[in-house]
């Protein structure tokens, strides 16, 4: 097999993967040692995902507080999108991120009449694309959503 | 207008080399790289550094061990693409008469940074998700699958490649050996369906090439095109997986320039930090069309004695991946394969060679850059 360095092993990915003790320009956050940041992520409130809708194009973004609409220019509004939605693409993460633990499940969820968003799924599964999901909750901060029953 | 020339190349080794100071691994490479433009370092007009984690001010200690004092000087960040930006800037600044001659520079020392896979980035909505970069390789990797049925041998097959290039590369960080796609697809999962070894390792190195005007110099290489693009828009409306947009924005207009089609490069040194993305990248470059990339491998085309071999070097799989650092030895190898001068790995047919860098990694964006430039030989 390749490699016989350190840090080539397959333990490479195994670690914490912070460089403890050593302040870049990466900023780790919080959840691995690192300091607070402002929570970037888009937020999930009472059944809908909160975001921006423009005015003029509708253009529907999950990004909040964007100075205007990135496709058209006309001033946003604040949008409610609603929860469920079609998997775009997926993929059962299989190392340690953070204070994430291997399996996690990931994936781009493209909201009905909304954004594509990113988000872990309740069950580590890689879903096929065009599945049906729907987002039940948060974890840790994170949009956690569930295949859809078929009806 | 000035016609940009590529007058030298160098390179530091590719590896995990921790107890070296950062500047270290520069000096080796811009060492090289002005002997080979048979240049005085007295005769650089500018210095342009690709570097994503530096450390900051890390372009000056470089600085002061060459002894290239006061002269106009900066740092790029484009994540991946950081030193091919630095390049094209230094190409642009040439063709248009502002400096005769720049020295481009990339490094980064990524074993000082992280002991495994790169932490995201927490300020990032998809990086405070805990979305590391193999998973974002992955769920590109996991659409490409479902959409056309790409196998996992296929995807394989461009490990294979690219490590079996790797063994004739004495600076590639994994030289030992090369696996077989059953090993590749044996090799523990890291993002399904990426497993280990279609992953690039943790790496340091620096790269470096002296950019001039035309001197008249019948080894300098013609840098007929160099295209730079940032990120566009990547959301609900975008059929294509993240990145592809960006690398077919930057060919098409390096193609473009350089009056050229995919069919005519001979050789070329493409963006495979995971095996995905070579195969998406080739068919963002138009080797291939939309969902046939996959094949390249497996049919022989890319490989070294193939019709157009691609990542003779090893590739990001192979030489490592210290990001600043990559995209100048990706010109480099270009270089040394242009003139005849890669030796075991010399390809054959050599007179035209391309070079694809892309870097991402901002939720939403198709990219961060992408840079693809056209070099030949006279």
């Amino acid at each position: 097999m390749s490699g016989g360095t350190p840090g080539t092993s397959e333990a490479a990915f195994g670690g914490s993967g912070l460089g403890v003790g050593r302040p870049t320009k990466r900023r780790p956050g919080a959840a691995v040692g690192g300091l607070e940041v402002a929570d970037p992520r888009p937020v999930f409130d009472e059944g809908a995902v909160l975001g921006v809708r423009c005015t003029a194009c509708r253009y529907p973004a999950a990004q909040r507080g964007i100075p205007w609409c990135p496709v058209c220019y006309a001033a946003v509004e604040a949008e409610r999108f609603p929860a469920a939605g079609t998997v775009w693409s997926s993929t059962v993460v299989a190392i340690r991120v953070g204070e994430r633990r291997p399996p996690f499940g990931l994936a781009y969820l493209d909201l009905d009449d909304g954004p594509r968003v990113l988000v872990h799924l309740a069950e580590p599964e890689v879903l096929r694309s065009g599945t049906r999901a729907r987002i039940t909750g948060t974890d840790r901060g994170d949009l956690v959503a569930a295949r859809e029953e078929q009806s | 207008m000035n016609q940009p020339m590529l007058w030298g190349v160098g390179t530091s080794d590719y590896g995990l080399f921790p107890e070296r100071r950062v500047e270290s691994l520069v000096w080796e490479a811009a060492a090289e790289a002005i002997r080979d433009a048979g240049i005085s370092p007295r005769d650089v007009d500018a210095i342009v550094v690709g570097s994503v984690f530096g450390p900051p001010g890390v372009a000056t200690r470089v600085q002061r061990g060459m002894g290239i004092p006061g002269v106009p000087m900066w740092t790029i960040e484009n994540a991946c693409a950081s030193s091919t930006s630095a390049y094209h800037e230094a190409v642009e600044a040439v063709r248009l008469g502002r400096f005769g001659c720049v020295l481009v520079l990339g490094v980064d020392q990524m074993s000082t940074l992280f002991s495994g896979a790169i932490v995201p980035e927490a300020t990032d909505p998809e990086g405070a998700s805990s979305l590391p970069l193999p998973g974002l390789y992955a769920l590109q990797a996991a659409r490409y699958v479902d959409e056309f049925g790409v196998t996992p041998e296929q995807l394989a097959a461009v490990a294979v490649k690219n490590k079996r290039n790797g063994l004739d590369n004495p600076r590639a960080q994994l030289r030992n050996s090369a696996p077989t796609v059953e090993e590749v697809l044996a090799s523990r999962m890291i993002a399904e369906p990426l497993t280990f070894l279609q992953c690039c390792p943790t790496s340091d190195g620096a790269g470096a090439a002296v950019v001039g005007a035309d001197r008249g110099n019948r080894d300098d290489l013609r840098i007929e095109a160099s295209a730079m693009v940032s990120g566009a828009l990547w959301d609900h409306r975008s059929d294509d997986v993240w990145g592809h947009a960006s690398v077919t924005r930057a060919a098409e207009r390096a193609f473009a320039q350089a009056g050229r089609t995919p069919g005519e490069i001979d050789v070329l040194e493409v963006h495979d930090a995971f095996t995905i993305g070579e195969i998406l990248t080739l068919e963002a470059l138009g080797l291939a069309p939309r969902g046939k990339g996959a094949e390249l491998a497996p049919s022989g085309h890319t490989t070294r004695d193939g019709a157009q071999p691609v990542n003779p070097s090893g590739g990001l799989l192979s030489r490592g991946h210290p990001l600043g650092g990559t995209g100048t030895a990706q010109i480099a190898e270009i270089a040394w394969q242009l003139r005849g001068r890669a030796g075991a790995r010399q390809v054959q047919r050599h007179r035209v060679g391309l070079v694809e860098t892309m870097g991402g990694g901002a939720a939403g964006m198709d990219g961060n850059a992408c840079v693809v430039t056209i070099l030949s030989a006279q």
